[in-house]
C-alpha cells in the first residue's frame, strides 16, 4: 500500500474512556449527597428530590454540597469531601 | 521518541478515507483532508517542534495535544504547513485556565472560541481582515478556526450532543477565525493593548456568540454613533442581563474614523459604553417586561427594590468592553459578539506566534 493510503488518528488514543461507577441497586443505607451547582432555582430541584428520598426510600444520609459556581468544574477539595463522605451523589444540572 | 500516534488501520486503496473518518465521527460534518502521514510530517517540520512535544492537555477531556496531534487535526482541517504556528498558539490560548474551555465546551449556551490574529503574520498568511471578515472565501481564516474547533472536538471531547450540550450553537462552531485590521484602526491593536509590541504576532481566543449586526449610517459624530451601539449593546444576552464581562465590540473601519476623528481614545469608548449601559434596579425586576431580571440574592439586600433609582451596570467594568477594528471599508456597520461571561467564566486570552520566519 503506498504511504499515502493510510492516515493518522486525530483523537488522543492513549486516553482512557472514562466508566460511570456501577449503580447501587438500593439507595437504602446509603450516604447520598445532593450537589447544587449554583444555578438559579437548582435548589428548588434538589430539595424536592430530598424529600422524595426520605419519603421512598431510607438513606443513612442526605448530605447538601454545593459548587462555588457552575461555569468550572468543582474544586478537587469538595470532590475528595464528596468521593470520602458519600455512596451515591445526585448533582443538579443546568437550568 | 516513540510517536504517540497509531496509524488508523485504515481504508484499504479502494476504500474513501473521507466517508471512513466521517464515520468515525470525527469530523464537523464537512469533508476533511484524510491526514496521511506525508501531509502530517509536513505541517509538524513547519512548526518547527518537534511531533512528540505537548502543547497543552484539552478540556474537558484532558486529551494531549503534541505537536503531531494538533498537526494530524490542522491537515484535517485544510490547513497549509505554514499556518502550524498559528494553530499551536490558539491551542495554547484556549487550553489557559482563564478561558475555561471545559466551560465553554460544554455550556448549554451559544458560545464558541473566536479567534483573533494580530501583527505581520496576517500579511504573510493572507489572515482576511476586512471585507466579510466573518464570512467566508479566505482559506487561512476558514482553516485555522476549523482546526482549533476539531482539537477541542477530537481532543478535548467537546462532541456535540455528549458533552458540548449547547442548546443551539451557531455556524461558528464550524470555524470562526479573523484578522484585526489594523492598518485601519486608529487605536492601538488588541495585541498592543494586551502588552505586545507592533511586530509580534499573536492570536486570542475569546467565548463568543455569534456576531450581532449594529446599523448606523446616520451618525456623523462619535457621540451619535457611540450612543447608538451602546444602545444596541443594552440587550446583549437580553435587555436586564447584568454583571457581563468581556464582550467584543468590532467596529468597522467607516466608523472607527468617526469615532477617532473626534478625538476619542479607546478608553473613552469604553467608559462611555460602560456608563450608558445602566440601568435602575426598578428596570430590572423580574416579572416587569418580561420574567428575567436581577437575581434574588442581589434582590434581597435592597429594601424597595419597585422604587430604588440606583444604577446597576451591564458590564462588570469598562475594561471587559474590548474594542477591535475589522471588516470592509465601505459600510457603517459594526457588530458585538457577547460573551460567555458568568463572573467565573471565560476571558479573552492572548498568546504569542512562535513561527520560524
Amino acid at each position: 500500500m503506498p504511504k499515502d493510503d493510510r492516515y493518522l488518528d486525530p483523537t488522543d488514543s492513549v486516553a482512557v474512556p472514562r466508566k460511570t461507577a456501577p449503580r447501587p441497586p438500593t439507595l437504602d443505607g446509603k450516604v447520598v449527597t445532593l450537589l447544587d451547582i449554583s444555578k438559579a432555582k437548582g435548589d428548588h430541584l434538589l430539595d424536592r428530590i430530598e424529600e422524595l428520598l426520605r419519603e421512598r426510600v431510607k438513606p443513612k444520609a442526605i448530605l447538601r454540597r454545593k459548587k462555588p459556581t457552575f461555569a468550572r468544574p468543582a474544586p478537587d477539595d469538595l470532590r475528595q469531601q464528596i468521593l470520602k463522605e458519600s455512596h451515591v451523589v445526585i448533582e443538579g444540572l443546568a437550568d | 521518541m516513540p510517536r504517540t500516534t497509531k496509524r488508523s488501520s485504515g481504508p484499504d486503496s479502494q476504500a474513501d478515507a473521507i466517508e471512513e473518518l466521517y464515520t468515525r465521527g470525527v469530523t464537523d460534518g464537512l469533508p476533511v483532508v484524510p491526514p496521511t502521514l506525508t501531509r502530517v510530517e509536513r505541517a509538524i517540520e513547519a512548526s518547527g517542534r518537534p511531533g512528540d512535544d505537548l502543547i497543552a492537555l484539552v478540556p474537558p477531556n484532558y486529551g494531549r495535544a503534541t505537536v503531531e496531534k494538533i498537526a494530524v487535526n490542522a491537515v484535517m482541517a485544510g490547513c497549509r504547513p505554514e499556518y502550524l504556528p498559528v494553530v499551536l498558539a490558539g491551542v495554547q490560548a484556549m487550553c489557559e485556565e482563564a478561558f475555561d474551555l471545559h466551560g465553554v465546551s460544554a455550556t448549554t449556551n451559544f458560545s464558541s472560541p473566536l479567534f483573533i490574529i494580530n501583527g505581520p503574520i496576517r500579511k504573510r498568511l493572507d489572515v482576511n481582515c476586512g471585507v466579510g471578515v466573518f464570512g467566508p472565501g479566505w482559506r487561512a481564516n476558514a482553516t485555522i478556526g476549523r482546526a482549533l474547533r476539531l482539537i477541542a472536538v477530537n481532543l478535548g471531547g467537546a462532541r456535540p450532543g455528549v458533552i458540548s450540550m449547547s442548546t443551539m450553537g451557531h455556524p461558528g462552531r464550524y470555524t470562526y477565525c479573523i484578522g484585526e485590521y489594523e492598518e485601519e484602526n486608529p487605536w492601538e491593536p488588541l495585541h498592543v493593548e494586551h502588552g505586545y509590541t507592533p511586530s509580534d504576532s499573536t492570536v486570542a481566543a475569546f467565548a463568543g456568540d455569534a456576531p450581532q449586526g449594529i446599523y448606523d449610517h446616520r451618525s456623523r459624530t462619535a457621540k451619535e454613533l457611540l450612543t447608538t451601539i451602546a444602545r444596541s449593546l443594552q440587550v446583549v444576552w437580553h435587555h436586564k442581563a447584568t454583571a457581563l464581562g468581556d464582550t467584543l465590540v468590532v467596529l468597522s473601519p467607516e466608523h472607527a474614523r468617526t469615532i477617532a476623528g473626534d478625538g476619542w481614545s479607546k478608553k473613552d469608548i469604553q467608559r462611555f459604553f460602560w456608563e450608558l449601559c445602566q440601568k435602575p434596579v426598578k428596570d430590572l425586576l423580574p416579572g416587569k417586561d418580561g420574567g428575567e431580571g436581577l437575581p434574588e440574592h442581589v434582590l434581597a439586600k435592597i429594601p424597595s427594590p419597585e422604587t430604588d433609582e440606583t444604577l446597576i451596570p451591564k458590564f462588570r467594568a469598562a475594561g471587559h468592553l474590548k474594542v477591535l477594528v475589522a471588516g470592509g471599508t465601505a459600510g457603517r456597520f459594526s457588530a458585538v459578539i457577547p460573551g460567555w461571561t458568568f463572573p467565573n467564566g471565560s476571558n479573552l486570552v492572548i498568546k504569542k506566534i512562535h513561527s520560524r520566519d
